[in-house]
């Protein structure tokens, strides 16, 4: 796994985010950095949503914030719209914040709850429109609406809402700045399942009516597949495959995504169900393994694996995987 | 029938609030076999994890228990009211959802599964570290002598939740109670501990109850699922009987709001409308149907009662969907557009965003 190079990257007039070999490193004590996001490329075109899935520690919500820059970036780019984003500071990094929003995990602790959730939902609009006359208003009512939120709720504070309420109130909140990139971090992993339909139901429909174009990170395979067009798998900071998510699910070709599809309860009907028996632990991120991230845990590893890292290489149209072994596992299949 | 280890009949919990009695638990009976597997699905607040700790005795004082548990003939309350210490954790032990906050940071791992064989069986320090490193190893942790003298935070998610089992199992127990086991590590760890808990019951012929909130857990690991609903199990069948004929509509209603990984992607989820209910004084109707498609007067009028045949399939609605009664009501309520409690409804379209 591993995967590293531009390949992934596709000469189109309506890509909207290119993240090019985006590396970011957080220091721990006083010597280690822990190799979070390690050289990962990949772009969003307009109006699509792209899936990221991996399990806890691959560095999937790191990538997330990257793009916003809640956290620091070590190397790499990411273009919005033809400007790197990465290399913006101060004023200039602020007028384009508007356009990337996000929505977290948590509905209930991304909420201040000593605030009204009318003015959890304008304070951006506030701040960005200089004035809280009546057009901020009307908005938030209509945004409140869209979302399914009583406007006459609005004076209520966020303790007093579901979580999924309180998801629907992030929602909105993300959408009062009339973003054109909407980040959701594992929207609904913790909202009940009869819940999670709803709030998957409501961000298609807003992507639908306001045109956005999604990211969309999760570890359910089933929901990841759901809602994205395309979907990339991350492992140990690198990206191991990138495709459509019906190709994917589909035709999965590297040994980590069938893994994973061979774990879900249900697995995926074009996956053994033995290849879901991974041995071993997710090595440490402060000292990833040389040549290729997944040697440690492969069935398929052999020398190459440990000397030679993969590049990302196209195995189909607009299929991308970082294998040296490819070929092996789909003549299994 | 092969033998009954568990019985629960009209088990009820109340938890007096400053708001009002929440009732948690309202009438709940099942039966388990010996060797058999319960899974028990349920969103949060419909009384699962309640139903596991009244069974584990782990309720606060504050709880107001009705209701008879039976454990191999011997009566389980009358077991906590007589302080019978050495029937839990030796008998009937439990698996709680995450192992960081069920282990005691401070104390090596290998020292909490002896204090167990300690307590219980009485065995001395040295021999109680010995058993504790060889079920560590029957766990598959990998090597246990190691291990054994670790904190549970050098451990990752998986191996704490391997110590808990081990745990768990040190006294040969009769019955686990699973309460969400993997709901904290990723998918491939997942797999492997349902796994281990799959061979581990087999080979001790042990019985299991398995609360979990996914529906793929359920299908692919139990015997028997039960549904709970609002403190009450609304349907219960053979697991395959349940999620290929299921009667409740909630059930059904469930299994089609999950995303599911054999359908392409963007499909159009359809969702649950509403949310649960509140559970302090709930009117005496049937707790589902302001969120159901098949509701009629009379499901305002009254709980159902339980129906179906004993033992293989019972539901508890006066209207169970694929049955003539149920889906006349559903086809009723189409026309109408709207069903007996106001809720706007229309025919479900099968389709792509």
């Amino acid at each position: 796994m591993a995967g590293t190079g531009l390949a992934p990257l596709r000469d189109r007039p309506d890509v909207l985010l290119s993240v090019e070999e985006l590396t970011v490193e957080f220091p721990v004590g006083r010597h280690d950095v822990v190799h979070a996001v390690s050289g990962i490329s990949f772009d969003v075109a307009e109006g699509e949503t792209l899936g990221i899935v991996g399990e806890s520690g691959c560095g999937k919500s790191t990538v997330a914030r990257s793009i916003i820059r809640l956290n620091k970036i070590r190397s790499g780019k990411v273009l919005f719209e033809g400007i790197d984003l990465a290399s913006l500071k101060g004023e200039e990094l602020r007028r384009h914040r508007p356009n990337l929003q996000m929505i977290f995990q948590d509905p209930i602790s991304s909420l201040n709850p000593r605030r009204k959730v009318r003015d959890v939902i304008s304070e951006g609009v506030k701040i960005w429109a200089g004035s809280t006359g009546a057009w901020s208003e009307g908005r938030i009512d209509e945004l409140m609406h869209a979302v399914g939120v009583d406007p006459k709720y609005g004076d209520r504070r966020p303790h007093e809402f579901s979580g999924g309420q309180c998801q629907r109130i992030g929602i909105a909140r993300a959408l009062a700045m009339d973003p054109k990139v909407l980040i959701c971090d594992e929207p609904v992993s913790a909202l009940d399942v009869s819940v999670q339909a709803q709030v998957l139901n409501l961000l298609e429909d807003m992507k639908q009516r306001y045109g956005l174009t999604l990211l969309f990170i999760s570890h359910d395979l089933s929901v990841v597949k759901n809602v994205s067009d395309r979907i990339i798998v991350m492992y140990l900071g690198k990206a191991c495959e990138i495709g459509s998510a019906d190709e994917l699910y589909e035709n999965p070709r590297h040994p980590y995504t069938r893994a994973l599809l061979a774990s879900i309860p249900e697995p995926a009907p074009t996956v053994d169900v033995s290849e879901g028996n991974i041995d071993g632990e997710l090595p440490s991120p402060i000292t990833p393994p040389n040549g290729c991230r997944f040697n440690t845990r492969c069935p398929y590893a052999d020398e190459v694996c440990f000397e030679v890292e993969p590049q990302m290489e196209a195995v189909g149209d607009d299929h991308y995987i970082a294998c040296h072994h490819q070929v092996a596992v789909s003549i299994s299949s | 029938m092969a033998d009954i280890l568990l019985t629960v009949e009209d088990l009820c919990v109340r938890f007096p609030t400053d708001r009002g009695v929440v009732q948690a638990v309202n009438g709940v009976n099942f039966q388990l076999e010996q060797g058999q597997t319960l899974g028990i699905v349920g969103e949060s607040g419909s009384g699962k994890s309640v139903t596991a700790k009244t069974l584990m005795n782990l309720l606060p004082r504050s709880a107001d228990v009705e209701g008879k548990v039976t454990f191999d003939g011997r009566d389980v309350r009358e077991l906590a009211r007589k302080k019978e210490d050495h029937f839990w954790g030796v008998q009937m032990t439990m698996v709680f959802q995450d192992p960081m906050t069920s282990l005691n940071p401070v104390k090596r791992c290998g020292e909490q599964i002896a204090e167990t064989l300690r307590y219980h069986l009485g065995h001395n320090k040295k021999k109680a570290i010995a058993e504790a490193t060889s079920l560590m190893e029957q766990v598959g942790i990998p090597e246990p002598t190691k291990r054994v003298r670790q904190y549970p935070h050098e451990l990752s998610g998986g191996l704490r939740q391997r110590v808990v089992i081990a745990m768990a199992l040190a006294c040969q127990p009769r019955l686990l109670i699973a309460d969400e086991p993997t709901t904290a590590v990723d998918v491939t760890v997942q797999k492997l501990l349902l796994d281990l808990l799959d061979d581990l019951r087999r080979d001790r012929g042990m019985s299991m109850i398995l609360i979990t909130h996914d529906l793929g857990v359920a299908r692919g690991r139990c015997d028997e699922v039960a549904v709970m609903y609002a403190g009450r199990i609304v349907e219960r069948a053979e697991t395959e009987t349940l999620f290929s004929d299921s009667r409740h509509p909630y059930t059904n209603a469930l299994l089609r709001s999950i995303p599911r990984i054999d359908q392409p992607s963007h499909t159009r989820l359809d969702p649950i409308p509403g949310r649960p209910p509140e559970l302090i004084d709930p009117p005496e109707q049937c707790a589902y149907a302001p969120r159901c498609r098949y509701a009629q007067t009379d499901c305002l009028d009254s709980i159902p009662e339980v129906g179906g045949v004993a033992g293989q399939h019972i539901y508890a609605c006066h209207h169970p969907a694929n049955t003539e009664r149920g889906e006349a009501a559903l086809a009723a309520n189409l026309a109408a557009g709207e069903t007996a409690t106001g809720l706007k409804i229309h025919a479900i379209t099968e389709g792509v965003h």
